[in-house]
């Protein structure tokens, strides 16, 4: 099975795009509704940094998330990845840029009924023409992508499986393999392990760090649990009422620091537990073989 | 008031009224449509003077002229390529119709408002008044009866496509948008898939309905069976009337069979 690894002639082939960096100024999400998403919020993102981002329900993780990709939209303040400035991008430059960010959702948000390539070969409709896309004619290139993105997750043996008949941790990966196929300068992820049991968990955080340390992508990881946001960040954002209230190393931060993020006690809830998290070791781990 | 019962409970959500509002304005049309004068003019006294002129006719209706079967083969085949005809065109116009007419594959408020309208339109409309105008305007045969049947389905499967559109998962197409889609390449690539099984459920439900249909359009002219049915009911001949009536039950039994063992395979 191949996995990524810097000497992967396949690896190689993709000339990898050069990882983004991400800048905030000021920013604030207002919804609709009223509710304060984020409260002016400054921050820098270094190119090729692996964050995690911790906090209780309703802090703001996924709005943060979700503002860097302009799913979500800044009510004021300045958003910049890349070189670009992704607050002004609207149509066609908007798209462009999202081209370039993967995400990776909770709920895996593949389409359950076709098959495992058409849900990567999503990740490549940013490059395909509308016409392309309605006959599902994909170029030959856009089919070697994501036929290697799915190599590097282990799923290249279910091309032709439908997503629906995956367990959840083969779907979180397809979902991942998605992502790469866009060649993303940054990837999003959103309570990525959520769904799934703890062993699966580790190996799909341990698929993201991969994506990290050997394509150097920038990953930022929204996560709820403290060991995982811990053991595979290197660097720990921590957020409470729309706000930053911890910005610093993962591997240091004391749980002390984690009671202060979420202004309570942490306990058991708080703690996935399972396979070990070598965080900091600087070699990868083996994955496991296909999680259930 | 609710503070009486117990201490912050909140107040009761209201519209139980509207509930028995409904039920009270059915009872009064249904009341007046019966009451003698005004309404529907429906006496057990009429049904009892007509039943000895009923029964003669379901005695011809009994006993089917088989001789007559050769005469119908020819309607019968065109009454079931119409029904075919009419629920492929109008399957394959449901599909950009019922994306235009939902929320989560068409968010502009306006074009979904015009989809939406014009189709409550088309739905508004009986097929057999399509074929009666439509007779009109290109002639007897049995083109209008496609075209009336064609309204017909676009009317029922966009609106029960659009609405098993609007109750699936968005995800898909939230990771399709994520990554740089336009709306129409979210549509085809993320959503469509998912939304095949309703798809084909609602045509098949429309093609068996259009098989019925499409008997009776020829009676304002539109081609088919109807044709033949108006022509044997003005002569009297309720023996070969019967036996149309028996091939339309055998073809539709037939059909909704088909259809029923394609559904399940779709599942
Ligand atoms: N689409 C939305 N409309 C209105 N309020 C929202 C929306 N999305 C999130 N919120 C609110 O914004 C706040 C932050 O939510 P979110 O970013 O989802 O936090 P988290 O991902 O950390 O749970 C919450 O109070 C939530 O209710
Ligand atoms: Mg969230």
């Amino acid at each position: 099975m191949t996995r990524i690894s810097p000497e992967t002639p396949a690896g190689a082939a993709a000339a990898a795009p050069a990882p983004w960096s991400i800048r905030l100024r000021d920013a604030t999400v207002r919804y609709p509704n009223g509710v304060v998403g984020l409260n002016k919020i400054s921050l820098d993102i270094e190119a090729g940094e692996m964050v995690s981002i911790v906090g209780l329900s309703g802090s703001g993780k996924s709005s943060l998330i979700r503002t860097i990709n302009g799913l979500v939209s800044l009510s004021s303040g300045t958003l910049e990845v890349g070189d670009h400035r992704m607050d002004l991008a609207r149509g066609r430059e908007l798209r462009r840029l999202r081209g370039q960010i993967g995400m990776i959702f909770q709920g895996f948000n593949l389409a359950g009924r076709t098959t495992v390539l058409n849900n990567v070969l999503v990740g490549r409709l940013a490059h395909t023409s509308v016409a392309r896309t309605l006959v599902g004619a994909y170029r030959p290139r856009d089919r070697q992508l994501a036929y290697e993105a799915l190599d590097r997750v282990g799923m290249l043996e279910r091309v032709y499986h439908r997503a629906a008949h995956l367990s959840g941790g083969q779907q979180q990966r397809v979902a991942i393999a998605r992502a790469l196929a866009q060649e993303p300068g940054i990837v999003l992820a959103d309570e990525p392990v959520a769904s799934l049991d703890p062993p699966t968990a580790h190996a799909v955080m341990g698929d993201l760090r991969r994506i990290n340390r050997e394509l150097g992508i920038t990953v930022l990881v929204n996560l709820h649990l403290l060991d995982l946001a811990r053991g595979y960040g290197n660097r720990l954002i921590g957020l409470r009422a729309g706000e930053i209230v911890y910005d610093g190393p993962a591997a240091s931060a004391t749980d002390a620091d984690f009671e202060r993020i979420y202004g309570r006690p942490i306990g058991d809830q708080d703690l996935l537990g399972g396979a070990a998290s070598s965080a900091s070791t600087a070699s990868p781990v083996s994955l496991p073989g296909e999680p259930v | 008031m609710s503070a009486a019962e117990y201490p912050g409970l909140p107040a009761k959500p209201g519209g139980r009224w509207k509930i028995w509002l409904a039920i009270g304005i059915i009872a009064a049309i249904t009341a007046v449509t019966l009451a003698p004068g005004i309404g529907v003019d429906f006496s057990l006294d009429a049904i009892l003077r007509n039943w000895r002129n009923g029964t003669e006719k379901i005695g011809q209706l009994l006993v089917p002229d088989w001789s007559f079967f050769p005469r119908t083969i020819a309607p019968l085949w065109e009454t079931i390529q119409m029904a075919i005809i009419a629920s492929v065109i109008g399957a394959i116009v449901s599909v950009p119709l019922s994306m235009w007419a939902a929320r989560l594959t068409n968010p502009n408020p306006v074009t979904r408002g015009i989809v939406r309208t014009l189709l409550n339109i088309v739905r508004a409309v009986p097929d057999l008044l399509y074929a009666a105008v439509l007779v009109a305007m290109v002639g007897v045969g049995a083109l209008p009866g496609i075209i009336a049947l064609v309204l017909f389905n676009v009317g029922i499967v966009v609106k029960l496509v659009s609405e098993a559109i609007e109750s699936g998962d968005p995800g898909p197409g939230e990771a399709a948008r994520a990554a740089g889609a336009t709306q129409t390449q979210i549509n085809r690539a993320a959503l469509l898939p998912d939304i095949w099984p309703p798809f084909i459920n609602q045509a098949l439900y429309a093609f068996e309905l259009n098989v019925r249909a499409s008997t009776v359009l020829g009676l304002v002219g539109a081609g088919g069976l109807g044709l033949l049915i108006d022509a044997v009911r003005t002569f009297y001949r309720y023996d070969q009337l019967s036996l149309i009536i028996l091939e339309i039950l055998v073809v539709v039994v037939l059909i909704d069979w088909a259809s029923a063992v394609i559904r399940k395979r779709v599942k």
